[in-house]
C-alpha cells in the first residue's frame, strides 16, 4: 500500500521535476542561439534523473521486502512451533499474508491468524524503510540532474540517447525470448534425458508415462505414437481439408469472383480464422466427433471410440482454411500478370490458365504457405486435446483415438504433481521436439517465400 | 483481296464510366502489317487489344460497335472467345515466356486446342514453329531449358513462335520490341516482314521509325480516336490532318 | 488453321468439352467457398442454438460454480480482463518501441538479422511453447504466483508482441521517406522526426495490428493452461496475483463436465467471448477503414 504510494509520489515528483527544470532553462535562454537544447528537454532530462533510479530502487525493494516481511515475522514469538513441513509451512504463510492485506478474509487456521498481526507490523515498517529509500534516490537523482542544467549543456542528445538505449532494449527482448525458449526447454529436456535415452523417446514404440516405476523406464518413454499422432491430424488429416478447400477458395476469390464478392467474402472467411481454438475443439468434441463415431459404427466398425483422430484433424482442417487460403491468394497475386495474359492469349481457357501456367508459377509461393500450415496445425492444442484422445496408438485408421505432442504436453503438466519426476519432464522434451520442428518448417517456408518474391520483383 | 480480313465498324471501348476509344472504324488488310502509333494513352494498345477479346479479362470492360474477322462478328454470342484466341495470336509489350521448358512453352497452345495426335506431330509443330520464329538453330539442342534462361530477344521470338505454333490468322503485336536492345530489335523487324507473307500482322509501336520500316499501312490514333489511317508511305511524307504531321514531326508526342 | 477448321464437328465437340471443364473448375472454387462459409454458419448456428437461452443476467454476472443453473462467466471474464491489461500493457509499447528501432535505428548488423529472424519466428512459433516457458521461467524460476493474471499475461505479452512489432513495422515502413524528409530538412533531429512526424502516421497501422493481436490472446487457452490458470474461481478476482480462469479456459473447463446442463452455460459463453473478439475485430476494421492513408 505504502509502496503504491511512493511510486505515485515519485511520478508526482517527476512532474514537478519537468516544469521546474524547464522554468530554470527558460531564465537561462538569453536569445537566439543561446542554448543547445529546447527548455522542454531540459525539463525531460532532469524527470528522467527523478523517475529512473527512483524506479529501479522500487523494483529492487519490491523484490527484496518479502523476504524481509518474512524473516522478521519469523523472529517475532508467534511464530514458534509453526510446522516444519515447508509445504504445510507455505500455506499457512500465504493465509496469514492474504488476511493481512485483506481485512475481509477469515481465517481457516488458527496458526495462520497468529502470523496475521506480525505480518501486518513488519509490512508497515518495510514499506516505510522502503518509501524512504525510493523517496532518497529521487531526491538524489533530482539534484544532480538540476545542477547539470546549463546554457550549453545537450540535454536534447543525452535524452535522445535513452530513449535509443530503451528502443534497442525493446527489440532485444525478442531475442531474450527466443534465448527463453530454447534454454528452458534444453534445460529441462536435458534433466529428462538424463533418464531416459534419447534414442529410447525418438525411437520407441510404446508411451505409457503413467508407469515409470522400475528399470526398464526407457521402454515407457517412446514418443514415436505421439509423433504419428501429431502428423496423421495435423500434416495428413487437417491438410487433405484444408488444402484443397483453401487452395479452390483462393483461387475462385483471385481469378473469378466480382470485386463485391471478393470484398464481403474474403472477411468471412478471415473470421473462421478468427475463432478461438477452445471453441473449435469444443465444436469436434459436441457435434462432428458423434457424427464420425455413428458414422464409424454404420460401417460395422466394433465399439467406435467417441474421440477420434478424423474429428480432430477435420476441424483443425477447417480452422487452417483460412491460412492456406490467403497463403495461396498472396502467392497467386505474386504471378505477373502477364503470365495469364500469354496464355488467355494463346485460346487457353481460364482454368487451363490456372492449372497449367498459374498454379505451377505460383507453386513455390503454395509450397511454402502448406509448409506454415502444418506448423501451424502440428503445435495445435486444444483441439487435440478436446477431440483426439489420450490412447498411444499406432494406428492408420481415422477412427481411432489417436494422441499427439501438444495432448500429451497438456497432459503431462496440469494437475498437481511434483515437478522433477521424469514424467512432468517429458513434456519438456516433447515441447523442445515440436519448437524444432515447427522452427525448420518456418525457417524454410519464409525463406522459400522471400526466393519466390524476389524472383517475379 | 477481295474483303479485308479485319473489319471495325463504329467501335467504342468503354472502362467502367470512362470511354476510353472513341468510334474507331478500319478494314485491315491480310499480307501486309499494319501499324498503331500515337502518344502513350492514346488508346492504340486498347484498340489492338479488342481484336482478340483480350479486354474481357478486365474488369468494367465494355466493347461496343462492330468488329468483324471473315466477316464474322467476333462479339457475337456464338463466337467462341477461345476459339477467336487461337485464331488471332498476341505478343505482348514484355516478353512473358512461362516457367516451363523452351519445347512446353511452344507446346502448350496445341496441345491445349489438341492440335497434336501423337508426339512426333507435336515436334514437327514445335520445330515449324520455332524456324519460323528464327530460333530454331539457336536453340534447337536445349529445348528442354527453362524458356525464362533466354536472352530478352530471344524470349520475344520463343513468345512469337508460341504464338505462331497455333497457326493464327492473325497476330497482334502490342509493342514488341520496346523492352528490347536495337539488335534484338532489328531481329524481330526482320522476323515481322518474314511472317506477313502467312499471317495478317498489326503492331502497336511507339516510335515511328518502326512503323516506317515494318509496316506497309500505318494508323495514327490520338485521344481515343483514329485520326488518320493510310499507306505508310503517305502518313510519313504526306499526311493529311495537321494533327497526324504534328505528331509526325515531333511537335507532341 | 483457319475458319472452317474449328467449325469441323470434332472441333466443337473439343470445345465444348473444354468449356464444360472450365465451369466445372469454377463450380469446385465456388463449392469450396461455399463449404467453407458453411461451416462457420454451422459451428453459429449450433453455439447459439445451444448457448442463447443460457444467457441471461444471473449468468453475465455470476462466477463460476458445480451447479450449473448458478454459474456464470463473469468471474473468467473479469481474470480475462486482468490478464489482458497486462499484456496490452507489456507487449504494446514494447512491440512498438522495438518496431521504430528496428525500422528506422537499426543497423544493418549481422545481430540485428538476428532480432528479425527471432521475431518472424516467434510468431509462429506454437502457443503451447509460449506456455512451457512461462511455467519454466516465471513460476518455477521467479517464483510467481501460480494462475494468476500476472503470469498469465506476461506469457501472453510475449506471444503477441511480435505481432504487434510486425505490423508496426509494416506501419513504420508505409510513412513514405518524403515526410521524414521534410522534418529532417527543417532540421529535426532523428528521434524528433521518428517520435513527432512518423510514428502519428504509422499509429493506425500499429492499433490494428495490436487489436488483431489482442484478439487472438483472448482467445488463447493451451499457453494458460501450463500456467494453471484453470482455477475454480468462485468469487472474482481482485486482484493480478490472485488464482484466477479466463474466459476461453471456462470454456474448457465446462465442456468437460459431465452434466449435460454444462452444454448451455458452454455454448453461452463461447458466444460471449465471439461477441467480445466480433467486436474487436470490427474496430480493427474500422480503425483500418477510416484513417488507411494511400500514399
Amino acid at each position: 500500500m505504502i509502496l503504491t504510494g511512493v511510486l505515485l509520489a515519485v511520478l508526482g515528483l517527476g512532474l514537478v521535476g519537468w516544469f521546474a527544470a524547464r522554468g530554470r532553462a527558460r531564465l537561462l535562454y538569453t536569445g537566439r542561439g543561446s542554448m543547445h537544447s529546447m527548455p522542454a528537454y531540459h525539463g525531460w532530462h532532469l524527470a528522467l534523473w527523478i523517475v529512473v533510479p527512483a524506479l529501479v530502487a522500487w523494483l529492487v525493494w519490491q523484490a527484496v521486502m518479502p523476504g524481509l516481511v518474512q524473516g522478521a515475522v519469523f523472529a517475532t514469538p508467534a511464530a514458534h512451533g509453526l510446522p516444519t513441513d515447508p509445504f504445510q509451512l507455505g500455506a499457512i504463510v500465504a493465509e496469514a499474508q492474504t488476511i493481512a492485506s485483506d481485512p475481509g478474509a477469515v481465517a481457516f487456521n488458527p496458526e495462520a491468524q497468529a502470523l496475521v498481526e506480525p505480518f501486518r507490523a513488519a509490512q508497515v515498517k518495510f514499506g516505510l524503510i522502503g518509501a524512504v529509500i525510493v523517496l532518497i534516490v529521487a531526491f538524489a537523482g533530482g539534484a544532480f540532474g538540476f545542477t547539470r542544467i546549463r546554457p550549453n549543456f545537450k540535454a536534447r542528445t543525452h535524452v535522445e540517447r535513452l530513449v535509443l538505449g530503451v528502443l534497442l532494449a525493446a527489440s532485444l527482448l525478442a531475442i531474450l525470448t527466443t534465448f527463453g525458449i530454447v534454454a528452458s526447454l534444453v534445460f529441462e529436456a536435458g534433466m529428462f534425458f538424463k533418464d531416459v535415452s534419447p534414442i529410447a523417446f525418438l525411437t520407441g514404440t510404446h508411451w505409457s508415462p503413467a508407469s515409470t516405476m522400475g528399470d526398464n523406464i526407457n521402454n515407457n518413454f517412446g514418443a514415436v505414437p505421439l509423433f504419428w499422432g501429431t502428423i496423421y491430424i495435423g500434416a495428413i488429416i487437417a491438410m487433405v481439408v484444408a488444402i484443397p478447400l483453401g487452395l479452390m477458395s483462393a483461387i475462385y476469390l483471385t481469378q473469378y469472383a466480382t470485386r463485391d464478392v471478393r470484398k464481403w467474402v474474403k472477411p468471412l472467411l478471415e473470421i473462421l480464422a478468427g475463432i478461438p481454438t477452445v471453441v473449435y475443439g469444443y465444436f469436434a468434441a459436441l457435434t462432428v466427433a458423434p457424427l464420425i463415431r455413428d458414422f464409424a459404427a454404420s460401417l460395422g466398425m466394433a465399439n467406435p471410440s467417441t474421440e477420434s483422430a478424423l474429428a480432430a484433424g477435420l476441424v483443425m482442417g477447417v480452422m487452417i482454411i483460412p491460412f492456406v487460403s490467403s497463403m495461396a491468394d498472396d502467392a497467386l497475386a505474386a504471378v505477373p500478370r502477364a503470365m495469364s495474359d500469354g496464355s488467355l492469349a494463346l485460346g487457353a481457357t481460364r482454368s487451363e490458365t490456372i492449372k497449367k501456367v498459374l498454379l505451377p508459377a505460383a507453386l513455390p509461393g503454395i509450397v511454402a504457405g502448406v509448409m506454415l500450415a502444418i506448423s501451424r496445425a502440428i503445435g495445435e492444442t486444444m483441439i487435440v486435446v478436446m477431440a483426439a484422445g489420450a490412447a498411444a496408438n499406432l494406428s492408420a485408421n481415422p477412427f481411432a483415438s489417436m494422441t499427439t505432442v501438444t495432448y500429451q504436453i497438456v497432459q503431462m503438466l496440469t494437475g498437481d504433481q511434483e515437478f522433477n519426476s521424469p514424467k512432468t519432464l517429458s513434456a519438456f522434451a516433447l515441447g523442445l521436439v515440436l519448437f524444432i520442428v515447427t522452427l525448420i518448417l518456418n525457417i524454410v517456408a519464409l525463406r522459400v517465400v522471400k526466393r519466390f518474391r524476389e524472383a517475379y520483383e | 483481296m477481295t474483303e479485308a480480313k479485319i473489319t471495325a465498324r463504329n467501335v467504342d471501348v468503354f472502362y467502367g464510366q470512362k470511354k476510353a476509344i472513341n468510334d474507331v472504324s478500319i478494314d485491315i488488310d491480310n499480307g501486309i502489317v499494319t501499324a498503331f502509333i500515337g502518344p502513350s494513352g492514346c488508346g492504340k494498345s486498347t484498340f489492338l487489344r479488342t481484336l482478340n477479346r483480350m479486354n474481357d479479362t478486365i474488369a468494367g470492360a465494355r466493347v461496343d460497335g462492330q468488329i468483324l474477322l471473315d466477316g464474322e462478328d467476333i462479339y457475337a454470342s456464338t463466337m467462341d472467345s477461345v476459339a477467336l484466341r487461337a485464331r488471332v495470336g498476341m505478343v505482348f509489350q514484355k516478353p512473358n515466356p512461362f516457367p516451363k521448358s523452351i519445347y512446353e512453352n511452344i507446346a502448350y497452345g496445341p496441345r491445349i486446342h489438341g492440335l497434336a495426335s501423337a508426339k512426333s506431330d507435336m515436334d514437327r509443330i514445335v520445330e515449324n514453329a520455332l524456324t519460323k520464329a528464327g530460333l530454331w538453330e539457336e536453340v534447337k539442342d536445349r529445348l528442354t531449358d527453362a524458356g525464362t534462361a533466354l536472352s530478352g530477344g530471344q524470349q520475344q521470338r520463343l513468345c512469337i513462335a508460341r504464338a505462331i505454333a497455333v497457326s493464327p490468322e492473325v497476330i497482334l503485336m502490342d509493342e514488341p520490341c520496346s523492352a528490347l536492345d536495337p539488335i534484338a530489335t532489328a531481329r524481330i523487324e526482320e522476323l515481322i516482314d518474314e511472317l506477313k507473307e502467312s499471317f495478317a500482322i498489326v503492331i502497336v509501336t511507339h516510335s515511328m521509325q518502326q512503323a516506317a520500316r515494318v509496316s506497309q499501312r500505318t494508323a495514327f490514333f490520338h485521344l481515343g480516336s483514329m485520326v488518320e489511317y493510310g499507306e505508310t508511305d503517305q502518313i510519313f511524307t504526306n499526311p493529311r490532318e495537321t494533327r497526324t504531321k504534328d505528331y509526325i514531326t515531333g511537335r507532341y508526342g | 488453321m483457319s475458319k472452317s477448321d474449328w467449325n469441323s464437328p470434332e472441333a466443337v465437340r473439343r470445345l465444348a468439352k473444354r468449356h464444360a471443364a472450365e465451369k466445372r473448375f469454377k463450380l469446385v472454387g465456388l463449392g469450396a467457398i461455399v463449404l467453407s462459409l458453411g461451416f462457420l454458419a454451422l459451428l453459429l448456428v449450433i453455439m447459439l442454438k445451444n448457448g442463447v437461452a443460457g444467457l441471461d443476467w444471473d449468468f453475465l454476472s455470476g462466477s463460476d460454480s458445480t451447479d450449473a443453473t448458478t454459474a456464470g462467466v463473469w468471474g473468467a471474464a473479469k481474470g480475462s480482463l486482468l490478464t489482458m491489461l497486462v499484456t496490452l500493457l507489456l507487449s504494446f509499447p514494447m512491440g512498438v518501441l522495438a518496431a521504430i528501432y528496428l525500422e528506422e535505428f537499426a543497423p544493418k548488423k549481422k545481430w540485428i538479422e538476428w532480432v528479425e529472424v527471432s521475431i518472424n519466428n516467434l510468431a509462429a512459433v506454437p502457443s503451447i511453447i509460449f506456455g512451457l516457458l512461462g511455467l519454466a521461467v516465471f513460476i518455477n524460476t521467479f517464483q510467481m504466483p501460480r494462475s494468476s493474471p500476472l503470469v498469465g499475461g506476461l506469457t501472453l505479452a510475449l506471444m503477441t508482441m511480435p505481432v504487434i512489432v510486425i505490423s508496426g513495422r509494416n506501419a513504420i515502413k508505409a510513412v513514405p521517406p518524403s515526410i521524414r524528409e521534410a522534418a529532417y530538412g527543417i532540421g529535426a533531429s532523428k528521434v524528433q522526426t521518428t517520435f513527432h512526424h512518423v510514428l502519428p502516421l504509422a499509429l493506425p497501422g500499429i492499433l490494428t495490428g495490436t487489436i488483431i493481436g489482442m484478439a487472438r490472446a483472448l482467445g488463447e487457452t493451451a499457453p494458460l493452461l501450463m500456467i494453471g490458470m484453470r482455477a475454480f474461481v468462485v468469487t472474482p478476482p481482485d486482484s493480478l496475483t490472485a488464482p484466477s480462469s479466463v474466459l476461453p479456459m471456462q470454456i474448457f473447463l465446462w465442456s468437460d463436465e459431465i452434466d449435460k446442463a454444462f452444454v448451455q452455460n458452454t455454448s453461452a459463453a463461447i458466444i460471449v467471448l465471439l461477441v467480445f473478439l466480433l467486436a474487436m475485430n470490427g474496430i480493427a476494421i474500422y480503425l483500418r477503414n477510416k484513417f488507411e492513408v494511400r500514399w
